[in-house]
């Protein structure tokens, strides 16, 4: 039976007071209730209106339910379903997507025969579809909330029905009063509610009509069912340009109307609202007179200008209405319903100038957010670091990013061939930190981790030994020792780390290198517990004159000093640590995570590094015969590391080579294969519980994804250039007028190259040996190509005044191959050639001498390659620690193939 | 989404069987034009235009010509010709010759929804050829009708007796007209309107109506018109390169509505919520790039994908980047903040940096912790910034983040570089 009409409307309308919009009676059905928006939305409003949410539907998923504080709510595939089980309802929500919304309308209607109200939140429904849904729902007698409606709400009984009104806490906005609201916005529904709230009045029922062509519940309905409602008082309207509605509607109490919109006659197409566009005659500006015709007033509302009537006032800009309707309701003679609860002028939550001068008007102060926004703020405020959001970081990275056009990759926003003008120890911090250290953080970083390079008497020197021994790459042999670096080793430390931070971060530290941060009043027996020991501890003792030797500054060093007693290593080891993670710790560069494993970052690097010297070459007091005084007091971990992987003692030119090669191999992307390996560990030990993950399997993981293909490849160029080179008595490949015919060493291989060339090509087989390090598939087809990355160094070079003899000749051998017509255009001659020159220019004099052979040679050329992508891979561990979900890396079923 | 003119509208009236003048494009031959005029005695030549431009024939925009010559020199003036009506500026490429349909009778028919009725209404006078607003009420008829069944027959014999229309143009009207709602209602259109139909008679006196001008609009969330098979560029002058970037990132979670509104506008506005959208775009005028609405909780991507798209089109330019939106409902503020905080790192890390200023007035779910995603983030990148929560009047935050767009602008931009250590 249809239900009869209330009032005379030309159409069906079923409210007759807005006291039934949303009541304690009403029982609702929600189709789609596990989409997105449902999932979030509905257990709020089920648990704040008394769980009025019978049961809801999600084709396919009859059984699930949908879990709220209120209960469970039962999921059936669809609505016959679910009253075939016994439920019974009068409110349907509608969840679904524009191209469904109509179908779930047809279905409530078509099927339950009790129902009275229907809620639609769907946004960019067609006209096409309100059009009928409207026709449907007239002939059937139902009452249609929206769509594009958040729903309607009622402060009094504490129900919200159809849409998220109120927000994740209803009850922080809806205080109970005496105003109803009706606003084409969902947004300013509770906006608005919020203002009121502020200026003294509480709210009845609040409806969010949204503002598509069709408003199926608009003014002149609630305008009827208001003056019905002996709960309100009276009411605020939001009205936006477009359609008739508000003109139809006949108040009996005080509203303040507050038009917004007048600049949207501009528009040639709605934004936003897709029913806000008028037509000509239903602008803002008519809409303003609609309503001052009705009020009795001829001007706005406005702070300046209060003009109002006994009949209401009309607004441009939200923020009046609470002023309006209490003038409004003063010349009815009714007071608020509450003192205000606060003012509505600026108050900034956040704020900094960032030292940068503001006019006194713009300077605002910060100030305490609003109850109970405030405890959270300073909760925020007490949280240091940054925290990252974790999904999928499969082929993802967070740290470094390959430009597919320069094939240059930046790690932490700095391209690898600045980082290639670093040192290793600004590297270090540079990968880890997110920012390059400065002079006092290399000094720190040199010896934290110079600390653990003399690996003489350890159980890590004898594995890598045996490794070596048995014939494995470097790769293996590193792993070899890091394996038995497990996370038991750096557990103090990281414990130590974690107090220095909980307590300093508490202090207001800064600046970790203040020295005159005062620390006295911070001493602390816990922590003396925790970081001193029962006697002096030689290591730590050797640290702490490195440091003082190398005149660093640490607050956190300072302190471990005045603590009384015997600093351990692990103490001096987390308080360097701690001093270099500090400030981007301050600057949210990084999270406390990251500053937390610093201590074991630098055991894992000191020791890959000490592991990939013979073990011959560490002794109880020297390692590489460098005297520990020095390495600790003195030595740059550059400079170490060039001793320890190529011997005898670097000049400027050499460091500048190493730190070249360093910087150009530290990171190609989280494509690479080393990268995949190293993600792939921390994937599987499962980032979400960090403290589980193994720091060294990561590099472990990282080190077995290297090779003699991918790592080892570097020492294709150094042979090839060995093999042009070997016979030419050339005595120094770094002067300026080499002692060798470059054009005779470049035209001898180009013609045996050609030969051999197109004696493959008459013999049909096209397998032809490619020259090593020209050429790239990306940096061709040009008349003339170049790798930038070449080009780079080159430039760099030649700032410096440096020569490069195998560069020349790759150069020259490039346009030989183009000019005797071998290649079809200049080649470019790729970074792996730099690498190449570079590496084998150092060592070229010991290699002459024969100190140096060619199979170490080649060790060497792998080895610098693990030295630079050690710190690129500890990158990727990091962030995937911080950022990944628990074995991302691994690829779905689907995406796999079975080869017959 | 509007079509006017001819060109495409007499295609769309041969899917609801409506006669159409006889018609060349464009391309027509001199022969071809010299036979149209031989046959029909007069063409009238019209511009072509992209989207809904009308009031053309007041603007002296439709020429009419007997003659083979007067038609190609009106074809030269109107092809290129531009047309001034209210805010907007179109440009015509290209003219139609349209045959001359002699007849007594002039008709004006549209359909549209009308939020009075709140049903789709038809509007008919038999004294059309004008323009309908200078009509007395007493000559125009607006009949709602129900959707389920569309126009019959009867609603149009019933508006035509009441308009006390001749005899002899009720029977084809009733005949012809129904037949447009399935072309109204099946292809996702909001307004169709013929002005005028002509009544042209055959060689026994009967009528036939005749649609001498065409104009629709279609509904850009209904993908029914797709099934029209337009041409691909048809709406293309509708959006700029901005807008239809971000049009594609269109879908129903979501909002990503966005209209320029002044290409060298230096406040750059994320606005949250339909409500906001007008607030904001109402209060910051020109000085604005951009108006939007990005509300409806978007997802992390999504709201990265539109703020990376927005900061690539008009951050260089921008003074203050202005994050506004009321207390939201649904919207969480986290994961949009997160988003569009990510999406400036990023830009700033492939863009280089510059100077900015932040202002943000915001309420809803997660919103402490979204506002710590934004202070960390200008931390970070050494911008200054003020975050005001929901307890701040809405237009008291954009009031503020245009005194400081115009304090940049005074030298501000030049305060804010040297504390970012950066070329103003």
């Amino acid at each position: 039976m249809i239900r009869k009409s209330v009032g005379d409307f030309k159409y069906f309308t079923g409210i007759e007071s807005l006291a039934q919009i949303a009541t304690r009676e009403d029982r609702v059905c929600v189709l789609n209730i596990l989409g997105g928006e449902s999932s979030e939305v509905t257990p709020v409003g089920h648990a704040w209106s008394g769980a009025n949410v019978v049961f809801g539907t999600s084709p396919g998923r009859r059984g699930q339910v949908l879990e709220t504080p209120a209960g469970n709510i039962p999921v059936y595939n669809n609505v016959r379903e679910g009253l075939e089980d016994g439920h019974r309802f009068n409110c349907g929500v509608v969840y679904l997507p524009p191209s469904a919304a109509d179908d779930g309308v047809v279905e409530l209607i078509r099927v339950n025969p009790e129902l009275t109200k229907i809620f639609i939140p769907t946004e960019k429904m067609s006209v096409h579809d309100a059009r009928e849904i409207r026709a449907m729902a007239q002939q059937r007698g139902i009452d249609i909330f929206g769509g594009n409606s958040l729903g309607v709400a009622d402060s009094w009984t504490q129900v919200r029905i159809g849409g998220a009104l109120g927000g994740d806490s209803p009850g922080d906005t809806l205080k109970k009063g005496s105003v109803a609201i009706l606003s084409n916005s969902g947004g300013f529904t509770t906006t608005i509610a919020q203002y009121l709230r502020m200026g003294g009045w509480g709210t009845t029922t609040l409806v969010s009509s949204g503002k598509d062509v069709y408003i199926h519940y608009a003014a002149p309905e609630f305008a009827y069912a208001l003056g019905n409602d002996a709960r309100s008082q009276a009411a605020v309207l939001y009205c936006e340009p477009g359609g008739y509605y508000e003109l139809d509607a006949e108040f009996t109490k005080p509203v303040v109307a507050c038009v917004v919109g007048r600049w949207k006659s501009k528009l040639t197409r709605a934004v936003g609202h897709a029913g806000a566009m008028s037509g000509g005659g239903d602008d803002a500006v008519s809409k303003e007179r609609w309503f001052m015709d009705k009020f009795g007033v001829n001007a706005l509302f406005t702070p300046d200008n209060p003009v109002c009537s006994a009949k209401g006032a009309v607004v441009v800009n939200i923020a009046d209405i609470p002023a309006a309707l209490t003038a409004v309701m003063a010349t009815n003679g009714v007071a608020p319903d509450f003192a205000p609860e606060g003012t509505m002028e600026l108050k900034a939550w956040f704020g900094s100038n960032m030292g940068v001068w503001l006019p006194a008007e713009l300077d605002l102060p910060v100030v305490r957010a609003a109850v109970p926004y405030d405890a959270q703020v300073e909760a925020i405020d007490r949280h240091v670091g940054t925290v990252f959001a974790r999904e999928s970081m499969k082929d993802a990275s967070g740290v470094s990013q390959m430009d597919a056009k320069t094939q240059v990759t930046r790690l932490n926003g700095v391209s690898v061939l600045d980082a290639a003008q670093y040192s290793l120890e600004a590297n270090v911090s540079l990968a880890l930190l997110k920012e390059a250290g400065g002079e006092n953080d290399c000094q720190l970083v040199s010896v934290a981790v110079g600390a653990w390079l003399n690996l003489h008497g350890e159980a890590t020197l004898a594995a890598a030994q045996a490794a070596r021994d048995a014939g494995n790459a470097p790769n293996a042999v590193l792993a070899a020792a890091l394996a038995i670096v497990g996370p038991r080793r750096t557990e103090r430390a990281r414990a130590i780390a974690q107090a220095l931070i909980e307590r300093f971060a508490a202090a207001g530290l800064k600046d970790a290198l203040d020295q005159s941060f005062p620390l006295a009043g911070l001493l602390d027996a816990g922590d003396a517990a925790l970081m001193l020991g029962a006697q002096p501890d030689p290591r730590a003792q050797a640290m702490l004159d490195g440091l003082r030797t190398r005149g660093t500054r640490s607050v956190f060093v300072r302190y471990l000093e005045q603590l009384g007693g015997h600093p351990s290593f692990d103490a001096v080891l987390a308080a360097i640590t701690t001093t270099l993670g500090w400030g981007p710790l301050m600057r949210k560069r990084v999270s406390r995570l990251t500053v937390e494993c610093l201590p074991a970052w630098m055991q894992l690097f000191g020791t890959a590094i000490g592991a990939s010297v013979d073990a011959s070459r560490h002794e109880a007091t020297r390692f590489c015969g460098v005297d520990e005084v020095d390495l600790l007091g003195r030595c740059s971990l550059t400079e170490v590391a060039y001793v320890a992987l190529l011997q005898g003692q670097p000049g400027a030119s050499d460091l500048f080579a190493f730190q070249t090669l360093v910087g150009l191999l530290l990171t190609n992307g989280p494509g690479t294969i080393s990268a995949q390996g190293a993600k792939g560990a921390v994937s599987s030990d499962g980032p979400e519980q960090p403290e589980r993950v193994q720091l060294n399997k990561g590099l472990i993981g990282f080190l077995t994804h290297c090779g003699y293909a991918h790592g080892g490849n570097g020492f294709e160029g150094v042979a090839f250039l060995l093999a042009q080179f070997k016979d030419s008595g050339l005595a120094d490949p770094g002067s300026p007028a080499p002692d060798v015919d470059i054009d005779v060493l470049v035209t001898r291989y180009v013609e045996a190259y050609a030969r051999y060339k197109s004696d493959k090509k008459t013999s049909g087989n096209l397998d032809i040996m490619k020259i090593p390090c020209v050429n790239h598939p990306v940096f061709k087809d040009k008349p003339v190509n170049l790798d930038p990355r070449e080009v780079f160094v080159g430039e760099l070079m030649k700032k410096r005044g440096e020569h490069n003899v195998f560069l020349t000749f790759y150069k020259a051998l490039v346009q030989k191959l183009y000019d005797a017509g071998v290649s079809r255009n200049v080649y470019c001659v790729n970074v792996d050639a730099v690498i190449a020159a570079l590496l084998l220019k150092t060592v070229w004099p010991a290699y002459r001498a024969g100190t140096i052979k060619a199979d170490a040679l080649e060790t060497a050329a792998f080895t610098v390659f693990l030295y630079a992508r050690m710190l690129g891979c500890a990158a990727e561990i990091d962030d995937h620690l911080n950022r990944g979900r628990n074995m991302d890396t691994r690829a779905p079923a689907s995406a796999c193939r079975f080869i017959a | 989404m509007n079509i006017t003119g001819m060109l495409h509208g007499a295609r769309l009236l041969k899917l609801a069987g409506f006669p159409t003048p006889e018609m060349l494009g464009p391309d027509a031959s001199e022969s071809d034009i010299k036979a149209l005029i031989t046959k029909h005695g007069q063409v009238f030549i019209k511009p072509v235009f992209k989207g809904g431009v009308g009031k053309k024939g007041k603007a002296g925009l439709v020429g009419r010509a007997t003659d083979l010559r007067t038609a190609l020199a009106e074809k030269e003036r109107l092809y290129f010709c531009e047309h001034h009506h209210g805010n907007q500026v179109a440009k015509s490429n290209g003219v139609t010759f349209e045959a001359g349909v002699p007849a007594e009778h002039e008709v004006y028919f549209s359909l549209t929804d009308n939020t009075r009725f709140r049903a789709p209404t038809m509007t008919l006078t038999h004294h059309g050829g004008v323009d309908i607003e200078e009509l007395d009420k007493t000559q125009i008829v607006s009949v709602p009708f129900n959707p389920l069944t569309g126009l019959k027959a009867f609603i149009v014999a019933n508006a035509l007796s009441e308009l006390k229309a001749p005899r002899q143009i009720i029977s084809p009207l009733v005949q012809f007209l129904p037949n447009l709602w399935d072309l109204f209602h099946d292809y996702g259109m909001t307004t169709l309107e013929l002005n005028p139909i002509r009544l042209r008679p055959d060689a026994k006196g009967r009528l036939t109506p005749v649609a001498c001008d065409f104009k629709c609009g279609f509904d850009r969330d209904d993908p029914r018109w797709q099934r029209l098979s337009l041409p691909a560029d048809l709406f293309a002058a509708d959006y700029s390169d901005f807008e239809q970037e971000i049009n594609q990132l269109r879908t129903y979670q979501g909002q990503s509505d966005v209209y320029v509104i002044n290409p060298k506008g230096t406040i750059l506005a994320p606005t949250f919520g339909g409500g906001a959208n007008s607030l904001v775009t109402q209060m910051l005028g020109d000085d604005a790039s951009i108006s939007s609405d990005f509300g409806g909780n978007p997802p992390y991507e999504k709201m990265k994908a539109v703020a990376r798209i927005c900061f690539k089109h008009w951050l260089k330019q921008s003074n203050v980047l202005f994050i506004i939106g009321g207390k939201s409902n649904n919207t969480d503020i986290f994961e949009t903040f997160r988003a569009m905080a990510d999406a400036l790192r990023e830009h700033f890390g492939k863009y280089g940096a510059q100077p900015l200023y932040l202002v943000v007035g915001r309420g809803g779910p997660n919103l402490v912790r979204g506002m710590a995603v934004m202070r960390d983030t200008c931390e970070a990148l050494g911008i200054p910034y003020r975050i005001f929560g929901f307890d701040s009047a809405m237009s008291e935050v954009v009031d503020y983040a245009r005194r400081v767009d115009a304090w940049m602008k005074t030298g501000g931009r030049a305060e804010v570089a040297r504390g970012m250590k950066l070329a103003a």
